[in-house]
């Protein structure tokens, strides 16, 4: 177990910045989500860090030794690997012995092998596998396989790239409840790779968001969820996405979709010419009238309800402005129906308005919450 | 003739699938011809063997003369001595361009380095290069330095035929291998010689058998190295066989056809023997599709 920290770590392919200038400490024994779209350069992250690829600045640093130029096999890391890597010809057996017969990672009987082999096949189901060939197997036994020759042998640092990506979806939501209770993973610094945000905000000690190879955000689960610091952010987290409506100010109220929605002016916050753009997750929509003066109220009506068991996604059209809404499905909704929807202010993001020259779509940092003493609780709350 | 795949509504037989049928037809006969020809002839007698009428009465003679003393009373060529001297050199080509040309296919596939490319083309020009542009400073080198007529001297020359097949074909295979896998291997914690040896090269085991009997086909059939770079010590099958039609005396087609025909068999036994080791696939599994 030791601590992992990046400092201003670049990394290129040829022309292209994988991971440009990043900067970030994992501490001891802490399980750090890295969230990000493909091509966000996550799994260069976890190769610079296993000293898989060049970096071409900054420097990787390991229980505080520079690791620069440190061959792999000096630096005590585990990976599994997105593509899981597996030697096609060997068992699977095999497979997982490998870290415990390379000497690197301690000195281990064949009965101690067969021992840990066991211990951690037993763990992730796959005990009735050990002679079979990787080729013999589904992508969701090869993807624990995978985790397993990580989870076989003791490491500094644990580094898993996408480790229940390709588990169906029972699966998977059984094995993000049991991975943080492994004992090897709760007690080993673990950098985990997802472009699932509900694996990140689940698991994340703390969760980073990375952007075509730059850091937007590190925080908390809490804090990446409640005060995004961008649009890329507030989008990243959350399915259905964040809608998101362009405001303007007039007479002292912000205005949004072309006056069905407005709300007092939010003093405390500076709106550079007069323009914002609102965040309200779909999640935070209620139907119903307004139940107090802090809430927004909005009226549209329903172009499509999908009723997803316990609640029913609708796409309500507000004056011409989309807005979706996820309500529980005793709310009954169908196409056609007017619909009452309101959310506290303090749910509202409140996000710059893009800058003139910009696209419409192009990501903004976020402001602040609409309501002036909520935002001031919510961000005290989570220190950000 | 293999079976065409149908699409919905198209007929097995149509006037262009049979007239290209009847023209792959005429062309197989026209090139096995030769070969026919050469079976046949190995088959006469000498006092027939300009005839060019397809009945005789056939005889195993001419193989029993090339195998034996007989051969070398007759005409001074010691066939089975020149089959032998060839085996050692291609055998000697072969493995020698394995040791050699397998590092540097996979130091060719998996990494791009200052001048790699042109590394791997001038190794591919040796093969499109005519063998005649270079012989004759060859045979001035190999004279001065006493490797005329030996057999590391055609080892040596040999590496110009086997080398570029072997490091271009396992190149190929080395690059199809996912990085990956021996990046895994150093995350275990082993080192990049020992990934290498133990997780790159058992994979691409079907590469090598490729490339090993490939060239060793090549190196068999070469005639002009040594032809010119080599007399009475390290004469090769491909000479010894056209030292049969004579230097002004009796020519002796029967016997270089019947010589010809026992060249050809050691490749076709090799090809026969290591067959097995060209499938590929063996990667399947490795990563997700």
């Amino acid at each position: 177990m030791a601590t992992v920290e990046l400092k201003d770590l670049t990394t290129r392919y040829g022309d292209v910045t994988a991971l440009d200038s990043v900067s970030l400490s994992v501490g001891e024994g802490e399980f750090f989500v890295v969230l990000g779209p493909s091509g966000a350069g996550k799994t260069t992250m976890l190769k610079s860090v296993a000293g898989l690829v060049d970096t071409a600045a900054g420097d990787v640093l390991i229980g505080g030794t520079p690791m620069t130029g440190v061959e792999p096999y000096h630096r005590d890391v585990a990976m599994a690997f997105e593509s899981y890597a597996l030697y096609p010809q060997r068992t699977v057996f095999d497979n997982l012995a490998s870290p415990l017969r390379s000497g690197r990672t301690g000195t281990y009987s064949a009965d101690e092998q067969r021992q840990r082999i066991e211990a951690v096949t037993t763990t992730l189901g796959i005990a009735h596998l050990l002679r079979r060939f990787p080729r013999e197997l589904s992508n969701g036994q090869r993807q624990r396989v995978a985790l397993g020759r990580v989870l076989v042998r003791p490491a500094d640092v644990y580094l898993l790239d996408e480790p229940l990506s390709h588990l169906d979806a029972k699966l998977r939501a059984a094995m993000r409840a049991e991975l943080k209770q492994l004992g090897e993973v709760s007690n080993t610094t673990s950098l985990y790779v997802t472009h699932d945000y509900q694996e990140a905000l689940a698991l994340g000690d703390r969760v980073a968001v990375l952007r075509a190879g730059r850091l937007v955000q590190v925080g908390t689960p809490q804090e990446v969820w409640h005060t995004p610091v961008d649009t890329f952010v507030a989008r990243a987290l959350g399915q259905p996405e964040v809608n998101l409506l362009d405001a303007e100010v007039a007479d002292g109220r912000l205005v949004a979709a072309g006056g069905a929605l407005s709300l007092p002016a939010p003093a405390h916050l500076d709106l550079p010419g007069g323009r914002a753009r609102l965040g309200v997750r779909p999640r935070d929509l209620r139907a119903g009238p307004p139940s107090g003066a802090d809430d927004l109220a909005v009226r549209g009506r329903v172009t499509l309800a999908e009723r997803l068991g316990r609640v029913t996604e609708i796409a309500v059209d507000v004056a011409g402005t989309e807005l979706i809404a996820v309500t529980d499905s005793d709310v009954r909704a169908r196409e056609g129906d007017v619909v009452d929807l309101h959310l506290p202010l303090g749910d509202v993001h409140v996000f710059a308005a893009p800058a003139h020259g910009e696209p419409a779509d192009a990501d903004t940092p976020r402001l602040g919450s609409a309501h002036p003493r909520a935002a001031a609780t919510t961000d005290a709350r989570t220190g950000a | 003739m293999a079976a065409r795949e149908l699409m919905p509504g198209q007929r097995r037989f149509t006037v262009g699938s049979v007239t290209a049928d009847l023209l792959l037809l005429l062309w197989f006969v026209f090139a096995l011809f030769p070969i026919a020809w050469m079976f046949l002839l190995s088959l006469k007698t000498t006092a027939e063997q300009t005839t060019t009428y397809f009945a005789f009465t056939p005889t195993l003679e001419n193989f029993a003369t090339v195998l034996t003393q007989r051969g070398e009373d007759l005409t001074g060529v010691d066939f089975l001595a020149a089959l032998g001297t060839s085996v050692v050199n291609c055998a000697g080509a072969v493995l020698v361009s394995l040791l050699i040309g397998i590092p540097a296919a996979y130091a060719a596939g998996r990494w791009k380095f200052r001048g790699s490319e042109d590394l791997m083309f001038t190794l591919l020009s040796f093969r499109f290069a005519p063998e005649l542009m270079v012989i004759v400073p060859l045979f001035v080198i190999y004279t001065q330095v006493g490797l005329f007529d030996t057999k590391l001297g055609m080892v040596w020359v040999l590496q110009l035929v086997t080398m570029p097949l072997v490091v271009w074909i396992l190149r190929s295979y080395f690059q199809d291998l996912p990085a990956d896998l021996e990046q895994a291997a150093l995350v275990d914690g082993y080192t990049r010689v020992r990934a290498f040896l133990s997780v790159a090269l058992p994979l691409v085991r079907p590469g090598i058998a490729a490339a090993a009997l490939l060239s060793f086909i090549f190196a068999w059939n070469n005639y002009i190295f040594p032809l010119i770079l080599s007399d009475a010590n390290a004469t090769t099958m491909t000479v010894a066989v056209t030292r049969y039609l004579g230097g002004g005396g009796q020519a002796y087609y029967n016997l270089t056809a019947a010589a010809a025909l026992l060249g050809a068999l050691p490749p076709l036994v090799l090809a026969l023997t290591i067959q097995r080791y060209l499938v590929r696939g063996l990667s399947f599994g490795a990563v997700k599709a």
